[in-house]
């Protein structure tokens, strides 16, 4: 029985009764204590290990919505604005022009096989271009014969080139929701929703759904957490087919597996009698880095999407209402099944009606099924307002808001969804707290990439990527944006008693960074270097490239 | 290249009987395989007597019909399905209570191995005006009534007038609307199973009528779309094979179900015979409606 104990800059622990110090101690992959060396020293001969000494440690980031697809979609070439890491390490650079991804993918479409296979990529985003969208003779110029599809970062939207649109006949004539044309009528080469899916899925082959979560796809998703400092990370929605269980059952069950994770099962996906008999059955194969126990049900669409469920007065630019992917009244069934059987239920709402819905089924619920500590979590509830916040506290459930979106789509929320009164108090972690609601904060990855720090930083600057400054009131310090990163999102997992924070007994899952976060200018918060995380113990430096 | 499958979507909010019709209809598909996508979970309430078998996710019917829950993804189990389509003939998608079924039946333009169908609306005749009323959903089962091609008004007895809310829904969907009690509706011409159109009563509650027409010489193409606008509430569907005056060389294929017209070329036109058109229908014949 060895015990190491860790030296430190400083160690931040979400311990308030110590909430600073200089040393922690390790044994059997937990945690014996922190604070001085002298005060760890009566627990017996221990091995002093300074390979730390002038990091700062704090408890392993807890993402609370993610989704491991992350880890899969990295087999294709990442096509974003924004510079993104991948799982391996390397910085895969943001991309600031349309003719910059152009020629990036005409550089990839060299290195294929010429096979006439389909060149797939992600990540794109046209909002940052200054209106100009991109187009079919764009796509063209990557490759006149083989099929070229983009889809883009909120993955129900997509580009392509002519042979995909020739070979699916789409054509000026062809009458179908979500092929966008231009004012003559012609297809432009992008296609939404539905119709994005299917050609997506058609282009990719229908496998696409097991190539994002197969064995690789997993160890993918647990080294890109690794690298922001994640020791926990949700997959917020999986039906669990057998395949996907085999991937991460084989893939937690090394002690290289570097992250704890937790898969939600999608309610939708079968009768809740079926889904509660197989939760409880796949519950029995948890081990330390696979937790099966969340239950996920997806209500309406996104805001930037235009299919968010929105009460009065709904989009400011007079987009009619969106759209239920599970309606008012399955939302009460499913809900009132799973928290019949115990189990702690997260639901998506974007807009404000379906986290209405949410709340209303959740209070019947309990009327119909008196329950303490549920914690049934709201996903998102991005444009809850205090009214909510006030039933969420009174019902006892959680809240775990959407910050990324501030900077990436703030300024699309600002001038065209919410508008600016809205999009001031859109993911109002100041008024969540205030109210007591348990809070954490979110990246959704991949829909943004995965980065607590980030996140937190968001949550504390609101900062749009134009540079607004989107709601003061609702900025939250540095010391919360941490807890709601750490501790603030165990709770949301009920997993606070087991992790979180550096505290006796707790599990020894530690994110080291390089730099004080509570030191550094809140402004500077996301760039703060992560060395890389120990996770029961085990230490796991992220890859330098 | 086979001919493309059928494919039709069965839409409605929760409750208005879906799954009824789709019991009736793989009860009564004699002869023709279906293959069943069932977007809804907890309906996937299929006739004991017609189950065969259990296989994964799907269940294989005594009949020769194929069923399939689509669990995460429409797309994913449509493609999968498509893989193996010399299994069945038509393919019918119950969707989910909530969906807009339109843009289910988009799917079928989209791609080449199948061809769209109707859109089929199932409607509760007692509490579709209530839903409607509602905040939260009814925008939702408006864009569903707008959506169809035909309007099964179903639970037809439990209405306290039917007359009122027939009018208010000609006032929702420019769709025919068959009344039906239990969804007992003529399966062949709600969904066209009989492949030519042309087919006697069935013996199902209410026996339906078709009227045909030919032409010898090539037709013009507007008066042909200008007979079909005007066709009688009652013609629910029409099929023909048409050699059109401005494209004469070619085999055109009419298709209408409800008041949607598709006309897509299939090949050249085979020599020295007529177009032939065929509507289908209920009640009495057309009297007021001549041939051209
Ligand atoms: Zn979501
Ligand atoms: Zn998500």
């Amino acid at each position: 029985m060895s015990t190491v104990v860790y030296s430190a800059r400083r160690i931040i622990t979400m311990n308030p009764n110590l909430p600073f110090a200089t040393h922690v101690a390790v044994r059997d992959g937990r945690i014996l204590g922190a604070g001085p060396i002298e005060s760890l020293k009566g627990w017996g001969k221990v091995e002093v290990d300074d390979r730390f000494a002038d990091k700062v440690i704090l408890p392993g980031f807890v993402e609370g919505h993610s989704h491991a697809y992350e880890g899969g979609v990295w087999k294709f070439p990442y096509v974003g604005y924004f510079d993104r890491t991948s799982p391996d390490g390397a910085l895969a650079r943001g991309l600031k022009s349309i003719d910059e991804v152009v020629a990036a993918l005409q550089a990839y479409e060299t290195k294929m096989p010429r096979d006439g296979s389909t060149l797939l990529a992600w990540g794109f985003d046209p909002i940052y271009f200054g209106g100009r969208r991109m187009n079919l003779a764009d796509l063209d110029k990557v490759s006149a014969a083989r099929p070229v599809v983009v889809l883009h970062s909120n993955f129900h939207v997509l580009n392509a080139n002519t042979p995909v649109f020739a070979k699916a006949g789409i054509t000026r004539h062809t009458n179908v929701h979500g092929v966008v044309k231009d004012e003559h009528g012609e297809p432009t080469g992008e296609l939404q929703e539905n119709t994005a899916k299917f050609m997506a899925y058609k282009a990719a082959g229908v496998e696409l759904a097991a190539i994002l979560s197969d064995d690789a796809a997993t160890w993918g998703f647990a080294k890109v957490a690794q690298l922001a400092g994640v020791t926990t990370a949700t997959d917020l929605h999986n039906t669990l087919p057998d395949s996907t269980v085999a991937a991460y059952l084989a893939a937690s069950a090394s002690v290289d597996f570097p992250l704890r994770l937790l898969p939600a099962f999608a309610a939708f996906s079968m009768p809740p009698d079926e889904g509660i008999a197989r939760l409880k059955e796949l519950a029995k194969k948890n081990n330390e880095r696979l937790r099966f126990q969340l239950v996920k049900i997806i209500t309406d669409g996104s805001i930037q999407g235009l299919s968010a469920r929105m009460r009065w007065p709904g989009y400011y630019d007079g987009t009619p209402n969106g759209v239920w992917n599970v309606g008012p009244d399955e939302i009460d069934r499913l809900l009132l099944a799973y928290h019949r059987a115990g189990l702690q239920v997260h639901i998506h709402t974007n807009g404000d009606e379906a986290s209405e819905v949410a709340i209303e089924a959740v209070e019947r619920a309990l009327a119909a099924a008196p329950r303490w500590d549920h914690r049934h979590t709201l996903q998102h509830a991005q444009m809850a307002d205090a009214g909510q916040f006030r039933r969420l506290k009174a019902l006892g459930m959680c809240a775990n808001l959407f910050a990324n979106h501030l900077f990436y789509w703030g300024d699309v929320h600002y001038a065209k969804t919410l508008g600016p009164e809205r999009a001031e108090r859109m993911d109002a972690c100041g008024t969540a707290l205030k109210l007591g609601v348990p809070l954490a904060i979110h990246c959704d990855a991949p829909v943004t990439p995965i980065g607590p720090l980030f996140t937190a930083w968001c949550a504390v600057n609101r900062l749009t990527a134009s540079g607004r400054t989107l709601g003061e009131a609702e900025k939250i310090s540095v010391a919360d944006a941490l807890h709601a990163i750490t501790l603030g999102a165990a709770y949301t997992l009920k997993l606070d008693e087991e992790l979180g924070s550096i505290d006796v007994g707790k599990r020894a899952d530690f994110a080291i960074l390089d730099d004080d976060p509570l030191a550094v200018p809140p402004e500077k918060l996301n760039d703060v270097g992560v060395w890389g995380t120990v996770l029961g113990g085990r230490v796991f430096e992220a890859p330098r490239v | 290249m086979t001919a493309p499958i059928p494919f039709t979507v069965i839409g409605g909010f929760l409750g208005a009987g879906k799954t009824t019709l789709l019991n009736r209809l793989l009860a009564g598909a004699e002869g023709r395989r279906l293959a069943v996508l069932v977007n809804d979970f907890g309906a996937l309430d299929i006739d004991g007597e017609l189950v065969a078998k259990h296989g994964g996710d799907t269940i294989a019917l005594s009949n020769g019909c194929l069923c399939c829950t689509i669990g995460d993804s429409l797309v994913a189990t449509l493609l999968a399905l498509l893989e193996r389509s010399d299994e069945f003939d038509h393919i019918v998608v119950e969707a989910s209570g909530v969906a807009d079924p339109g843009r289910i039946a988009d799917l079928a333009t989209l791609e080449a191995r199948l061809h769209r169908d109707g859109v089929i609306v199932v409607v509760d005749a007692d509490d579709v005006q209530r839903r409607a009323a509602d905040r939260r959903v009814g925008d939702t089962v408006l864009r569903q009534l707008k959506a169809a091609d035909l309007l099964v008004l179903n639970k037809i007895d439990l209405a306290d007038d039917p007359s009122v809310v027939r009018t208010w829904l000609d006032g929702q969907s420019m769709a025919p609307v068959l009344e039906a009690r239990h969804a007992d509706v003529t399966l062949a011409l709600v969904f066209g199973l009989d492949q030519h159109g042309v087919s006697q009563s069935d013996g199902n509650p209410k026996p339906f009528r078709s009227w045909s027409y030919s032409w010898p010489d090539p037709v013009d193409r507007s008066a042909l779309l200008a007979m079909l606008d005007e066709v009688p509430s009652h013609v629910l569907r029409a099929k023909g094979i048409v050699r059109f005056a401005d494209s004469a060389d070619r085999r055109s294929i009419v298709h209408m179900v409800g008041r949607r017209v598709d006309i897509s070329e299939d090949g050249s036109w085979p020599g020295d015979v007529e177009s032939r058109l065929v509507l289908v229908g209920t009640g009495a014949m057309l009297h007021s409606f001549e041939r051209e």
